[in-house]
């Protein structure tokens, strides 16, 4: 610890002043000084950028100006108009309060320093989030303000149960995270495991949500997904109302649910507002274009070298035509255009918008079209792999994990076929049926089977059954429809 | 407590049939003819009577192991498990090298490398020594899948099924029965299975006659199959040895929609590389729980009995016919010793309740 950290407050502004600006010496941080009503010196010192000089102006220097009373905190504390006061004793506290936006305030003849919340932070304005759009339903999304977040869920959840907990995590961000719950309808030990497991955080920084998802995870280094994650603050109070805990990171739109089932990322916020049966088709639907997207290309591919009588004649014939020339194996073939397409999917998310458009007819038009001309790839490669490229995105939640699941199907579907691709699905049954995360088993509520939670999971029902809460995440208040 | 009860009867029902569609139907059909359900069902209601003694014995909701230490001292029931996990892995070989047929015949329409089949020894690796619990939501899992993939092979073969070719019944007369039945006694040790389990799920009232329900219930989809895969074949029923990748293989929209019939037949074939493993991770399992060690002892022992498995399996790689006739003729009687007898004994000794005063009740 610094030396100035460890001094305490002299009562002396100048000095004080002069401590704190030598714990925060970056020119940024600005330093006011200026005299009280009763001709005491004071020093307001903040951040140039975070502070709102006129809320610091209209709450906090008029007021003290004016004020011509006791020298002890509290009593300036109680003459401030600022609704948001923190008296510190400790530089190292009031530097803290400095670095988050929040200006300080050192007089003469004063036992403490007094933070006021006039921060302000340039912020997005709540929008629909661009991975989670909305026909019909809320269009609000998170964003990067954990404040804003927190107050998009309470604005939904007015009720005294709702509990949110600020921790911060990173030593060198100090990033704010709310930790959001139903008192009586999330289990304690959730919250308890969560809480002990960020305060076990110890990283330089937090920039992102996802950096919380692996000290959060069970298993961490696992492939498989173990957090639940939203943009949408109707999603999120939907899993509070489960029975979830929830977590909002400041400087992430991304909220992270716990625990997570597999089935969440088959469910999307539409279905709530939508008729069951069309919500039911949809999940399924979903569920196919997943299916399809990893199985598909491991299938063509081992049909093509070991099983052709998967393939009806005709089409056996149109693809027999359509290889013949190609130079390429099957599989080589494949991973080819499986390789393009997913460079052109990088290339398309990171490029500017209106070349982005350009990007589109380069690759679909020019490359697709002349590789195929030119006897690089068949046409029937670039209608499997297109069709699993659009499969994928049905379920956008888990598109790192199948990205990766179909590649892994179509090396096995190139060296052991169709057999390669069996064993290599029950060993990825194997691995998710025993994941669990916070004792909640991911392929819930199927394995194990729980016939109660099937109502709301692939299967959709009527809302008017759906009168209790998944049994599977054991909340202490069952029932939620009376 | 690791595993449900729902879990046990999911095996029962829908895992364990499966397990018998590979070789048997042809292998009965060449013995017993149109009777070749005959045997099946005899097995079926003795299996059946055997799975109610282990599942009245799981009342004492303790390990077979724990029962028979507390009987009969440690040293007897380490020397027990060790036998049992023998007489497993001596169960396990004839569904691993049914198993390896089925790969190289329904999976490839060239002549596959030898080694193809050897990536299962790995998966039989890993799964043999996970806790039970994966065992269970396995199951979950299972029971579905084999419940879509049996009927869609029942639709597809229903054309094409001539059930009048199952009479007269009893055609093949007593001689084919016992051959049948003595053939068959390879393929039947689903309650000997069941052992490594007792114990390791909650009794609840009932529950070995739901028990019996549900392994009756699959037996009777078994039965089914025996009739369709017949009626569909008739005669050269006895030449279709992977009975359940041809039975559905004629329907009238084939040469239109390829042979979706594949599918519903890896789906099955998904089911067995799951019922295959279950032996060996019973024998895993027990010899664990004798020497009260698991963490580092379960994934070695896996590892060495799925190479010892993978070394006899590809030993005896030209002799695939011998090692079945070996099994379901020669050395047919010991599954009748270990895997029903051993179940039939320890239900009458160690299946007593005690109750609250020391007494012995029922």
């Amino acid at each position: 610890m610094k030396k100035e950290e460890m001094r305490e407050i002299s009562g002396n502004a100048q000095k004080d002043g002069a401590a704190l600006k030598a714990l925060l010496p970056a020119q940024d941080i600005l330093c006011f000084h200026f005299a009280d009503g009763a001709g005491r010196n004071a020093v307001c010192v903040f951040a140039d950028a975070l502070t709102d000089k006129d809320l610091l102006a209209e709450q906090v220097l008029r007021p003290f100006r004016a004020y011509a009373g006791g020298a002890q905190a509290e009593e300036v504390a109680a003459h401030l108009l600022s609704p948001e006061v923190r008296v510190q004793t400790s530089f190292q506290k009031l530097a803290e309060e400095v670095l988050a936006g929040n200006p300080v305030l050192l007089w003469d003849g004063g036992d403490a320093g007094i933070a006021a919340g006039t921060k302000k932070v340039p912020l997005r304005a709540v929008a629909e989030p661009p991975t989670d759009v909305a026909i019909k339903g809320p269009r609000e999304g998170f964003v990067e303000d954990v404040k804003t977040n927190t107050a998009l869920v309470r604005r939904r959840l007015k009720t005294g149960e709702l509990r949110i907990e600020m921790l911060t995590v990173g030593r060198r961000t100090a990033t704010a995270v709310a930790l959001c719950w139903l008192e009586g309808t999330c289990r304690a030990d959730i919250v308890e495991r969560v809480k002990k497991k960020l305060a076990a955080v110890d990283i330089d920084g937090v920039p992102d949500s996802s950096y919380l998802v692996r000290f959060l995870a069970d298993r961490p280094r696992s492939l498989i997904k173990q957090v639940g994650t939203t943009e949408k603050p109707d999603i999120f109070c939907a899993k509070l109302c489960e029975g979830r805990a929830g977590i909002l990171t400041d400087g992430s739109p991304i909220a992270l649910t716990l625990p997570y089932l597999l089935v969440e990322d088959f469910q999307s916020g539409e279905d709530y507002f939508v008729p069951a049966y069309r919500a039911t088709f949809t999940r399924l639907l979903r569920l196919f274009a997943l299916l399809v997207a990893i199985y598909l290309p491991a299938f063509y591919v081992a049909a093509q070298i070991f099983k052709l009588q998967l393939l009806p004649i005709r089409l056996l014939l149109t693809i027999a035509g359509s290889v013949r020339d190609i130079p390429l194996s099957p599989s080589l073939e494949m991973l080819l255009v499986l390789l393009v397409l997913e460079v052109l999917n990088e290339a398309s998310i990171r490029m500017p918008k209106y070349v982005g458009m350009a990007l589109s007819v380069v690759g679909a038009l020019v490359l697709g079209e002349t590789a195929v001309s030119a006897g690089f790839v068949s046409t029937p490669a670039i209608i499997i792999i297109a069709f699993s490229g659009i499969g994928l995105y049905a379920v956008p939640n888990l598109i790192e994990e199948t990205s990766v699941l179909r590649l892994l199907m179509l090396l096995v579907a190139g060296s052991l076929g169709t057999y390669g691709i069996v064993l290599l699905s029950a060993l990825v049954t194997v691995a998710l049926t025993t994941t669990e995360n916070y004792g909640v088993p991911l392929t819930a509520p199927f394995a194990p089977w729980i016939a109660r939670d099937l109502k709301d999971s692939l299967i959709k029902s009527h809302l008017l059954s759906l009168e209790m809460r998944p049994a599977v995440l054991k909340s202490p208040n069952k029932r939620r429809l009376k | 407590m690791t595993l449900r009860p729902r879990q046990i009867l999911f095996f029962l029902a829908a895992v364990a049939p499966v397990g018998k569609l590979v070789l048997l139907p042809a292998q009965l059909a060449g013995i017993a003819g149109n009777d070749l359900w005959m045997p099946a069902l005899a097995h079926l209601l003795f299996q059946a009577a055997l799975i109610f003694c282990v599942l009245l014995l799981a009342r004492r909701e303790r390990t077979v192991l724990s029962l028979i230490r507390a009987c009969a001292g440690g040293g007897c029931a380490a020397s027990f498990a060790v036998l049992y996990a023998l007489f497993l892995l001596f169960c396990a070989f004839l569904p691993i090298v049914e198993q390896k047929v089925m790969v190289r015949s329904i999976f490839y329409d060239t002549i596959p490398a030898h080694l193809v089949f050897a990536p299962f020894f790995l998966f039989s690796a890993y799964l043999a020594c996970r806790p039970l619990p994966a065992l269970g939501r396995i199951w979950d899992i299972l029971t579905p899948v084999s419940v879509v993939c049996l009927i869609g092979l029942f639709l597809l073969s229903a054309g094409s099924c001539d059930f009048g070719a199952l009479a007269p019944a009893g055609a093949a007369g007593k001689a084919g029965f016992f051959a049948g039945t003595a053939a068959a006694f390879s393929r039947f040790s689903d309650a000997a299975f069941l052992l490594p389990l007792v114990g390791r799920f909650r009794y609840e009232r009932g529950f070995a006659a739901k028990g019996v329900l549900c392994y009756l219930a699959g037996g009777g989809v078994l039965l089914l199959f025996l009739a369709v895969f017949y009626g569909v074949f008739g005669e050269i029923a006895p030449l279709q040895s992977l009975a359940f990748a041809r039975v559905g293989a004629f329907f009238p929209a084939r040469g239109v929609v390829g042979r979706i019939d594949y599918l519903f037949a890896f789906g099955l074939a998904f089911v067995m590389a799951f019922y295959a493993v279950l032996p060996v991770h019973g024998a895993v399992g027990l010899v664990c729980e004798a020497f009260g060690e698991r963490k580092l002892l379960a994934p070695l022992l896996s590892a060495g009995v799925n190479a010892a498995l993978f070394a006899a399996v590809y030993l005896l790689n030209f002799y695939t016919v011998t090692v079945v006739s070996l099994f379901s003729g020669t050395l047919f009687w010991v599954f009748p010793v270990f895997g029903a007898l051993v179940p039939l004994l320890l239900a009458l000794l160690l299946g007593r309740r005690r109750d609250r005063g020391g007494r012995r009740a029922e």
